[in-house]
């Protein structure tokens, strides 16, 4: 069986860079991979079933009906509220624009030709690339006020906001890395030439270094881009009504323990099926883009 | 660009100056946004909970219902947890907390906590009519499930049953060992014992005794610290006096928790003098 399957991952793997661009979800989504995350789940749920038939007996919902009534909660929020799964996955699209943006310039800080800005960029990398996230979190969540006045006028700094620029935090200091190795990695040669060419510094980083560098900092930008969705449940714990804090409510709002493995089960579900193919897409790129001496 | 720069610079002190200028009168504050906003939890039932559609439902948005009622205001619920409750009240994010707090005297430096509280939980043991237990004193011997780390566990082994007592590390596994006879009654906090025997036939043949050994812990409403004698903080003492002396919190203890605690029930009648 395993071997067996190794084989066949190996297959489509090997079979998935033949494909178009636009073949990319399928390729991800191959029914071997769908069947075997409903699988599990479905495995944990009838678990739990089971062991709601031995431990309560009558009164009580089945699990899958329960799980049903909970899941446009947790996936789209509380009515006319902006929260659930959609909020992570805004949360991550933001965080990580804001983190590209600044990470970017501070890439560009770091290989800076003037001393005293590189060493800041360098400080700045360093400390957010070493500070555990919920910690950052905690920080910006506690620093910032939960509304600003300017001129008179009060503009709301909403929770999931602040939870925002602090998961953008950790990504910026990350990005700035993969930028400063990606202009590493293009051959000096390439830097030579264009000052033949008489080409200045910025002339020649914006119109032949960083053109190159793109295609070599995608596959990292997008692993970060799924590590960082993982790590949107995070943002709970401060007290944002993302789809962690309300699978929480839902159990304790039930009050059964056996829903607890299938809750989060379903959960994990949510967040596997999103990330699963940008991590398929990733390794293609990854091949695709792959420098070949 | 150094006009810019200027308009900026000036836009931050503003900021600034804003975020520090003093409120003076939050109750006439709330009535001029016309908005009410409470802080309640959500993974507390029948305290605070949610119902599948998402709204904050239970007996403190009950309660946060009809102080918005008597201002006239309209309501907002936001859902806390007991690491941001007190940082919300203070920051301002919301402007009454109404979410199962234990007052404490460290908390009362924090938070202004309003006076009369409006509940408390005790300490009472759901125990099993056969072993015709009616108080503390009955234990001795007798095997009694607790959970883990609960602050009387000690007090209760030394001196009252004198042995072992079973504890567990939630509370689904104690109710399971009490409906399974490993011991004669599982020893809680009393609100929630009353909530679950009201809410569940397996409990019939079980009574909630209360065990006044322990003194009950009050839970009480906040405004924040510096409104507490102000307009606000005494609109919230009137209102909680006003609650109890007119048997609303009676009533609501009754439609959610499916029956009156005995702190309620002695509280509310000390008010009516």
């Amino acid at each position: 069986m395993t071997a067996t399957r190794n084989h066949a991952s190996v297959t489509s793997e090997g079979v998935a860079p033949a494909r178009g661009e636009s073949g990319y979800m399928a390729a991800a989504f191959t029914p071997r991979v769908l069947a075997g995350a409903f699988g599990l789940v479905a495995v944990v749920v009838l678990a739990g079933e089971a062991w709601a038939q031995l431990n309560s007996g009558a009164g009580q919902a089945g699990i899958m009906t329960t799980l049903w009534k909970w899941t446009p909660l947790i996936l789209f929020g509380p009515k006319g509220e902006f929260g659930g799964f959609v909020l992570n996955i805004v949360v991550s699209f933001l965080a990580m624009a804001i983190g590209t943006i600044s990470g970017l310039v501070l890439g560009l800080g770091l290989i800076s030709k003037f001393g005293p800005v590189r060493s800041v960029a360098w400080a700045i990398t360093q400390f957010f690339r070493n500070s555990p996230w919920l910690v950052l979190l905690f920080f910006v969540m506690l620093l910032t006020p939960f509304q600003i006045r300017i001129l008179g006028l009060s503009i709301p700094l909403p929770a999931w906001l602040k939870a925002t620029v602090g998961l953008a935090l950790p990504i910026m200091a990350n990005i700035a890395e993969i930028v400063r190795g990606a202009v590493n990695s293009i051959p000096t040669g390439q830097w030579e030439s264009a000052e033949s060419l008489a080409f200045s510094r910025l002339q020649t980083l914006w119109r032949i270094i960083l053109p190159q560098c793109v295609k070599r900092m995608i596959p990292p930008w997008m692993n970060w881009y799924a590590i960082l969705t993982m790590a949107t449940p995070l943002i709970s714990i401060v007290g944002v009504n993302d789809a962690m804090t309300l699978t929480q409510d839902a159990l304790a709002s039930e009050q059964r323990t056996d829903l607890l493995m299938p809750m989060y089960a379903l959960l994990l579900l949510f967040f596997f099926v999103y990330c699963y193919p940008i991590a398929r897409w990733t390794i293609r790129l990854e091949r695709k883009y792959a420098v070949r001496i | 660009m150094r006009r810019l720069m200027g308009v900026l610079a000036i836009g931050v002190v503003a900021a600034l100056m804003g975020s520090t200028a003093a409120k003076a009168d939050q109750l006439a504050e709330i009535k001029k946004k016309g908005t009410l906003i409470v802080g309640v939890k959500t993974d507390y039932p029948p305290w605070g909970m949610r119902d599948a559609s998402g709204n904050i439902v239970g007996m403190e948005p009950d309660m946060a219902a009809d102080v918005a009622k008597r201002l006239g205001v309209k309501l907002e619920l936001v859902s806390v947890v007991s690491s941001n409750r007190m940082q919300f009240l203070q920051q301002g994010k919301i402007d009454l907390m109404i979410a199962t707090m234990s007052d404490t005297p460290e908390r009362r430096k924090v938070v202004g906590i309003v006076d009369p509280v409006y509940y408390a939980s005790g300490v009472a043991i759901l125990a099993n009519k056969k072993a015709n237990i009616k108080g503390a004193g009955d234990l001795k011997g007798k095997p009694v499930c607790a959970l883990q780390g609960a602050f009387y566990n000690n007090e209760l082994q030394s001196k009252y049953t004198g042995t072992d007592l079973v504890a567990f590390k939630g509370i689904p596994e104690a109710e399971q060992a009490l409906l399974d006879g490993r011991c004669v009654g599982f020893v809680y906090d009393d609100v929630v014992l009353v909530w679950k025997k009201a809410q569940d036939k397996k409990w019939e043949a079980f009574d909630v005794v209360a065990l006044p050994e322990w003194k009950p812990v009050p839970w009480g409403l906040a405004v924040k610290t510096e409104e507490l004698s102000g307009p606000w903080g005494k609109f919230m003492a009137e209102t909680t006096k006003d609650w109890l002396k007119s048997g609303t919190l009676l009533a609501l203890e009754k439609k959610w928790v499916g029956s009156n605690t005995q702190w309620l029930i002695d509280a509310s009648a000390a008010a009516k003098k």
